[in-house]
């Protein structure tokens, strides 16, 4: 086994780890909870750093940490009462489930070693840069995103849609908040046009650098996400119909560029010789207005549009 | 190119797309998809039919780097009765939501689930299967929530929670098999699958989160209340799709994909678990008082006959013996899904013209509804096992293998759930037939009984007539590696 | 074998049933999210783990391609949880 003086470094980040996740699952105080658990986001894009894996950090840090722990803290705002009925199921039951997450931690750990003492290392990693020119783009993992494996992304967006129709269905928006005083609004005068930017820079680089359409969409959410905190009701969204042509734009672009190159007798999602850094890149514009009003909408949690449902408070 | 393959998964989606921005068209694109996706579908099976297994290489990348459509015979089948009880439940729906806004709502994720459902089945890349479990979960989970009532809400967020945590079991088994064989593909992973310990523990996370998603006994508990409060439409394809969706992923991977890996004695537990789910979801279905516990209940009990053929299947050596068993599979679980969904349907109608579906107040249901009556009466001839049915000849058939195999346990619980079910649906009928107000309208029938009624006689007369057929194009491509 | 594949696969073993446990046992909506989401990342961290080939090697980018895919899966499911949460607890108000 190789070990190296960095390995020093992997234990306490996994020893970090691992005790973050630990107490904020562990603790009855939401609260304390919800706020580890953005800790823990942070923690894990340094550790996908460290990893070798920039484009995983990039958008950890913004979905995983940034709209996930932005979703948790809305919601802990807004049902303050569940609170205080905190608790975990104690008796038989709760001794049961520990043996049965030991078993299964143990059996996956022992199968793991296996796996990696009995596989193959390199798997997929050769093949992946082998066809990298070929691919349109010189981020491996933009490569596999958004040309071999273009078919999982395309579900994805889809996943995406599906969980925002069931938000807007089940619901009215959450309460807004009361416009941003002084400090805070000079905070979101600066920051929205830095996130907008940045995520245009991030969907533009991502084809040779890390970034990409899901890192630039979630920015750009962040924006939204921003402005609504700062008592904007619409949250920057655009109307209600143009709306609805971003939401599907995504998914509807993908199947839009996978349908017509058949038209050449290619596969679905072939792309055509030396068009696919071009088709990628379409893709991923659309992609990312997709991801971005998604995202900002299931925050929102409901239909934003008419500011006549939103009551400033609080 | 195969590109046909794609079809019965992207027309639904793009339909999706389209009744997102045109709330108004909803019904018009709703049944226009449903009717071309039922289209390349038969396309699909007379191209299978004929020529066997198509594979569809997405991208042009070779399965590996890239993702693979397969389509054999068992997911061209199963396919089939998934479009068309989808077109089914849709037509039905077009009535049942009669106001625009619940319709906009309802309509861009039923599509969306549609499209789920025909992916999972035409998908032969693992990491793929769980892109589609989690579309299919999220839509399933919010057309449960569509009518945004508590009871509905909360049997949907514990669908959603339990759903979540058997996917994530899928996904940990996914990574020990890419960790171990470097790759996702599922037909280069039938062939080097070996015996030890990454594909026992990943066959084992993955059974378990699948189950959960199945509702194998015990882990079942979360679909009653999940079908019996949604809308009526969307409990038909819970019951007859999305959990049959979950069994096709345990079939194949037992079945197939870990064929080499799986033991006689793992898949008896299997067996065993759905014989108790036979028995418990029989006994909760007689004691229901609503129609749609019943209804989901029975859906828990039906299940665990498909589970009882498993252990039969990997105990028998391969032959002729073995593949009728599994056509017996097949159209069991077919027949199932026309039959329930006919079942929920016309449940709707019922409810809709009562205002309740509680079985002791059915009564003067026969002279109200006699077309719903009549199809109630069908499914339940279906779901018993009762000739012609197509169950009653997949039962048989269960019953020869387990005989032949010297398996009494079986043979006792599938006596004695047919012998539930019997008594289940009698039950209704007896209430239906009853006494109670019933206005004599002369043998007039509604529009919205009409799917429910095409359902019920697809299961009870077209698959029993038609079963030979069924027998003929699953048998012989049952186990086959070869793909095109 | 790398070190450092060891120890992040068995931080992500951790990781994955300590969420699985804590999701079984949280007897809040909220405590039930966070936890799942601790254990997708315990599933994350061990595809990341065996994508990783040491300093000089590139990463292999099937696996960071499948976790990013995860990572929007689960905020998607997140946020529709917390929403049906939301709507319960509104309905429990009425």
């Amino acid at each position: 086994m190789v070990v190296h003086l960095w390995n020093l470094l992997d234990l306490v980040l996994a020893g970090l780890v691992v005790a973050l996740g630990w107490s904020a699952v562990a603790s009855s105080d939401l609260k304390r909870g919800v706020v580890l658990f953005i800790a823990f986001g942070l923690l894990l894009a340094i550790i996908w750093a460290r990893l070798n894996a920039p484009d995983l950090a990039l958008a950890e840090a913004a979905i995983g940490a940034g709209l996930s722990g932005a979703l948790l803290l809305a919601a802990l705002r807004d049902e303050p009462a569940s609170v205080g009925d905190t608790g975990f199921t104690q008796g038989p039951v709760a001794w049961a489930t520990a043996v049965f997450s030991l078993v299964v931690a143990v059996s996956f750990a022992w199968a793991l070693l296996h796996a990696h003492a009995a596989g193959d290392p390199i798997r997929l990693a050769d093949e992946v840069i082998a066809h990298l020119e070929q691919s349109g783009v010189s981020n491996p993992v933009t490569a596999v995103l958004l040309n071999y494996r273009a078919y999982d992304t395309l579900l994805e967006l889809a996943v995406l849609l599906a969980a925002v129709l069931g938000i807007m269905a089940v619901g009215p928006a959450r309460p807004t908040y009361k416009p941003a005083g002084p400090l805070f609004g000079a905070l979101v005068t600066w920051l929205v046009p830095l996130l907008i930017v940045t995520g245009g820079y991030l969907l533009w680089v991502g084809a040779h650098a890390p970034g990409g359409a899901f890192q630039a969409g979630a920015l750009l959410a962040a924006a939204a996400v921003l402005l609504r905190l700062g008592g904007y009701p619409g949250a920057g969204l655009p109307g209600s119909l143009v709306q609805r042509w971003l939401l599907v734009s995504g998914v509807g672009v993908f199947i839009t560029v996978g349908l017509l190159v058949t038209v050449e007798g290619r596969a679905f999602l072939q792309y055509s010789h030396g068009w696919s850094g071009m088709l990628i890149l379409l893709i991923e514009i659309a992609a990312t207005l997709a991801i971005a009003t998604t995202l900002a909408l299931a925050y929102i949690g409901g239909r934003a549009l008419s500011s006549q449902h939103d009551r400033p408070e609080q | 190119m195969n590109n046909l393959l794609i079809w019965p998964i992207m027309l639904p989606l793009l339909a999706a797309l389209a009744a997102v921005i045109l709330p108004a068209q909803v019904n018009r694109i709703g049944i226009t998809a449903g009717l071309a996706s039922l289209v390349a579908v038969v396309l699909l099976l007379s191209r299978v039919a004929t020529e066997g297994p198509l594979l569809l290489a997405l991208g042009g990348w070779t399965p590996g780097l890239g993702i693979a459509l397969r389509a054999d015979a068992l997911s061209v089948s199963l396919i089939l009765m998934v479009s068309l009880v989808a077109l089914a439940a849709g037509i039905y729906a077009t009535g049942y939501f009669a106001k625009q806004d619940d319709r906009a709502r309802f309509w861009p994720l039923w599509l969306l689930l549609v499209s789920a459902l025909h992916a999972l089945l035409l998908s032969a890349d693992l990491f793929n299967i769980y892109v589609t479990l989690e579309l299919l979960g999220i839509t399933a989970v919010a057309l449960a929530a569509i009518k945004a009532e508590r009871d509905a809400v909360e049997a949907a967020l514990r669908y959603l929670v339990v759903g979540l945590l058997g996917s994530l079991m899928f996904l940990a088994g996914v990574a020990l098999i890419y960790a171990r064989y470097g790759t996702l593909d599922m037909i280069a992973l039938g062939d080097s699958m070996q015996p030890e310990p990454a594909a026992w523990v990943a066959l084992a996370l993955m059974s378990t989160g699948l189950l959960i998603k199945c509702a194998l006994f015990p882990l079942h508990f979360w679909l009653p209340p999940a079908h019996a409060n949604a809308p009526a439409p969307v409990s038909a394809a819970l019951s007859a799709l999305v959990v049959k969706a979950a069994f096709y992923l345990v079939a194949r991977f037992w079945l197939d994909l870990f064929d080499g890996v799986v033991t006689v004695d793992a898949a008896r537990l299997l067996g065993l678990l759905g014989a108790a789910a036979v028995l418990w979801g029989s006994w909760q279905a007689l004691r229901a008082q609503r129609l749609k516990l019943l209804a989901a209940y029975s859906t828990v009990a039906q299940l665990g006959y498909l589970f009882l053929f498993l252990p039969l299947l990997v105990m028998m050596p391969p032959g002729t013996a073995r593949d009728t068993a599994f056509g017996a599979l097949v159209l069991l679980a077919i027949t199932h899904g026309f039959a329930k969904s006919a079942l929920f349907l016309s449940i709707g109608v019922i409810q809709q013209r009562a205002g309740h579906d509680r079985i002791a107040e059915l009564g003067g249901t026969a002279r109200r509804l006699p077309v719903t009556t009549f199809t109630l009466a069908l499914a339940g001839v279906a779901l018993i096992g009762l000739p012609p049915s197509g169950t009653f000849l997949a039962k048989w058939e269960l019953l020869s293998s387990a005989f032949a195999a010297g398996e009494w346990l079986w043979v006792a619980v599938v006596a004695l759930g047919s012998v539930l079910a019997a008594a289940y649906t009698f039950r209704v009928l007896g209430h239906a037939f009853g006494p109670g107000e019933g206005v004599a309208h002369v043998l007039a029938w509604r529009r919205e009984e009409l799917p429910s009624l095409v359902l019920a006689l697809i299961a009870t007369v077209v698959l029993g007539l038609g079963a030979a057929y069924v027998w003929q194009f699953v048998a012989p491509g049952a186990f086959a590696a070869e793909v095109l | 074998m790398l070190a450092t594949d060891l120890i992040y696969s068995f931080a992500g073993v951790a990781l994955f049933a300590l969420g699985l446990r804590a999701a079984l046992l949280h007897r809040t909506l909220l405590g039930r999210v966070l936890s799942i989401n601790i254990c997708g990342a315990g599933i994350f961290l061990v595809f990341v783990a065996l994508a990783y080939r040491g300093h000089d090697l590139a990463p292999d980018a099937v696996p960071h391609a499948l976790v990013l895919t995860g990572i929007v899966v689960a905020v998607s499911a997140t946020a529709l949880a917390l929403a049906l949460g939301r709507r319960l607890h509104e309905a429990g108000d009425e």
